[in-house]
């Protein structure tokens, strides 16, 4: 992330606009970075370079592999599973392994194509990989100050609600923001 | 308290279900204690995020089964003192009269043992309580008795477009009914509930207390009356003695415990409650425990329009249409509601139901500003292949996790169908870009159906167990047809008329 973007979702965060316990979160996973330890070194490279494909992000801005290797370390649940689809940790596993031998080194359409096959033949486990990701991308606040999401200035609530109703604050942030 | 030998009843759960009930048993002068799972959470220490919020839902593994498997966690079930309303999104319509008669009016489904007349008093009496802001005519329904106790909330974009695109189709839409308060509210027990700040995190729980969550409420009036809450009190069995519920076994911080009383309330929901009544063997001489599983059809449909919306703003369900109560052709009907969404859920959906994923899907995600949605909630009818059961798999406890087949039938194909033309048309009208739809089931209904025949029934019209004294079981297991509408106010209802039936046995 650039100076500038990292310097106004900083701002945005500690302003008074925002509650204490949504800082306190927010913060905290800005610049949350996670040690591999549930899968291996092999396992681990290939999940982040299916990562970048399927949600489109850059590994050193945002950990979303490491966020799921780590959710799998602490064996958390999301609360359910299709019955047909093995426990998460040795889905991800068996996804991965099902990708071609050389995935990270193919092009980005040949990795594409192979994507595309694992999507077909493994969706139940397919599809939870690619929630996980899409939930870590878009929770990230600078995925948010990026799509211009203004949601966690909660402080002082919301007055108007209507279509085009905006507050300033809700206008100036993200990257089309006017004054950033 | 300690382990009391003389309590009176004992509730297992503190959601929509169990907490009404506590405080009125509470009122009476009953020694009461409810034991919950899940732990308190204040509003004020409640971050706006999704992730951070995810400990106000049921996270423990669930397994889903059948051609259309249900999602759970996040999407279904609540862990916390106020249960399900901690994250619940307090729409409150009430049922209509005829929703408790399908089979006498389609032959199919079941009937319920009560009917509207013997819940109305109670749908007075909790909308009064919650301090439900609503529109001042409703244009579905038998006529209130009293008006809603605040005005309705304003409309959100999402709203705003529907009822537009509604007006262009001939189809008449209300403002709903919300249990979020649009005036401020002193709150018997609690204090002085704010207005909402139309901050559109319900159903991450809401960190100003204007959301009528129990904790807020009917728990806060229940300890007011000398009821006691254990929080992170887990419930591992049903104890019996000489033929008769006695109390429960629990874990709480590490340790398994007891606790014994005269009457045992089962408030877990309709997945716990079961699974503890299979793994204690207790309450299934019908063998109907965990049948007639059911979920609503939930279709949700949504677009992107031009306007700057901002679908975290507002309370999210804000418009109404119950036109669609009736549809020829088909068993009962749905409620049309607006939608508006946060921005992890609408992003989790979106990869999931559209399996769209790279460019595609960060492109349309970069959109989020501009979208609106439009959902159902539509009768589902109860199958003989929807049942929960036990697995094989066994929990970090040692028990064994619950395994829970869904399939729509026929009619639920139906509706789900004839929903999704309707949405769609009425984003076309509004001129929305990139419509999609997705194909949901929603709220867990069913598995301990109430009814008066014992041999295919597990409790009677009260929640009384037909079978084993001193069980009582409240909460959305209990209904015998998942009703047109959402649960929540129905639910709170039959809490009081649970809560009222008890006092009677227990002073007799
Ligand atoms: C995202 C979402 C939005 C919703 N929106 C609406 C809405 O707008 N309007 C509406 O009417 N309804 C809504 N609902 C549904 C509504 O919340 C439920 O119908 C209602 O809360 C169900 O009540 P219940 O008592 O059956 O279960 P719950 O409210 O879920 O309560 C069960 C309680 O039991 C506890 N428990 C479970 N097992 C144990 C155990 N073994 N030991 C101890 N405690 C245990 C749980 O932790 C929980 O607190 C929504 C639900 C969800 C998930
Ligand atoms: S919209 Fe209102 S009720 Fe919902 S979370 Fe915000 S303040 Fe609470």
């Amino acid at each position: 992330m650039s100076a500038q973007e990292r310097a106004a979702v900083i701002a945005a965060l500690n302003g008074p606009a925002v509650t204490a316990p949504t800082r306190a979160t927010l913060l905290e996973r800005l610049d949350a970075r996670y040690e591999r330890q549930f899968l291996s070194e092999t396992e681990f490279a290939r999940l982040r370079a299916v990562a970048v494909r399927l949600v489109p992000h850059d590994p050193a801005e945002m950990d979303l592999s490491g966020l799921i290797d780590q959710r799998l370390h602490q064996n958390l649940s999301d609360g359910w599973r299709y019955a047909d689809t093995p426990a998460d940790g040795p889905a991800y596993q068996g996804l991965l392994a099902a990708l071609p031998s050389n995935f990270e080194t193919l092009s980005g359409d040949e990795q594409d194509a192979a994507i595309h096959e694992l999507q077909a033949s493994q969706p139940h486990p397919f599809e939870d990989l690619l929630a996980e990701l899409t939930e870590g991308f878009m929770a990230h606040p600078l995925t948010q100050y990026r799509f211009g999401y203004a949601g966690f200035m909660d402080a002082p609530g919301w007055p108007r609600v209507g279509p085009n109703e905006l507050e300033a604050r809700e206008i100036a942030y993200g990257e089309s923001g006017n004054d950033q | 308290m300690t382990n009391n030998p003389e309590l009176d009843v004992l509730v297992i759960g503190t959601g929509a279900g169990g907490a009404p009930l506590l405080a009125r048993l509470a009122a009476a002068g009953l020694r009461v204690l409810a034991l919950e799972a899940g732990v308190r959470h204040r509003p004020a220490e409640m971050p706006t995020d999704e992730v951070a919020q995810a400990g106000l839902f049921w996270m423990d593994e669930r397994l889903s089964a059948g051609k259309d498997p249900v999602g759970f966690g996040r999407n279904n079930s609540g862990r916390g003192v106020g249960g399900s309303t901690l994250h619940y999104t307090a729409y409150t319509p009430r049922a209509q009269p005829d929703d408790f008669e399908l089979l006498k009016e389609f032959g199919q489904g079941v009937d319920w043992p009560l009917s509207y007349a013997d819940l109305e008093p109670y749908y007075d009496e909790v909308e009064q309580f919650l301090g439900v802001s609503g529109p001042s005519e409703y244009p579905w329904g038998p006529p209130r008795q009293r008006p809603y106790p605040h005005p309705a909330l304003p409309l959100n974009g999402a709203a705003l477009l529907m009822e537009q695109a509604a007006q262009q189709s001939g189809i008449r839409t209300s403002a709903a009914a919300n249990a979020a308060l649009s005036r401020p509210q002193e709150q018997e027990g609690y204090g002085l509930r704010p207005a909402c700040s139309n901050r559109g995190f319900c159903q991450a729980g809401c960190s100003t207390g204007a959301k009528a969550s129990l904790d807020v409420t009917y728990l806060a009036l229940a300890e007011a009356r000398g009821a006691t809450i254990w929080e992170g009190a887990q419930v591992t069995k049903l104890l019996m003695k000489g033929g008769r519920v006695s109390g429960a076994e629990f874990v709480r911080g590490g340790k398994t415990q007891t606790l014994h009383a005269r009457q045992v309330v089962l408030a877990a929901g309709a997945i716990e409650t079961p699974r503890l009544l299979l793994l204690s063997g207790v309450g299934n001489s019908s063998e109907q425990v965990g049948r007639n599983f059911m979920a609503h059809v939930g279709v949700q449909v949504w677009g992107l329009v031009d306007d700057d919306l901002r679908p975290y703003k507002g309370i999210p369900g804000g418009l109404i249409s119950e036109d669609f109560h009736r549809i020829p052709g088909l068993v009962g009907g749905y409620l049309l509601q607006s939608l508006g969404v946060m921005p992890v859920t609408y992003a989790t959906q979106y990869a999931r139901g559209t399996g769209k994923w790279g460019a595609a899907l960060s492109e349309h995600l970069s959109q989020y500003n501009h979208v609106a949605g439009i959902n159902v909630l539509g009768e589902c009818l109860p199958y003989a292949g929807n049942f929960l059961e036990l697995s094989s798999e066994l929990d970090e406890r040692g028990l064994p996790k619950p395994l829970i087949h869904f399939s729509f039938g026929e009619n639920e194909h139906r509706m789900a169908k004839h929903a999704e033309t309707v949405m769609r048309d009425l984003w076309a009208k509004i001129g929305a870009r990139e419509v999609w739809a997705l194909p949901r089931a929603a709220h867990t209904i069913g598995t301990a159906r109430m009814g008066h025949d014992p041999s295919s029934n597990v409790v009677d019209a009260f929640g009384r167990s037909h079978d084993t004294p001193g069980l009582w079981i409240c909460d959305n297991s209990t209904f015998p047809s998942s009703l047109s509408v959402n649960p929540g106010l129905t639910q709170m209802a039959l809490s009081l008329r649970t809560a009222d039936a008890l006092i009677a046995e227990l002073k007799a």
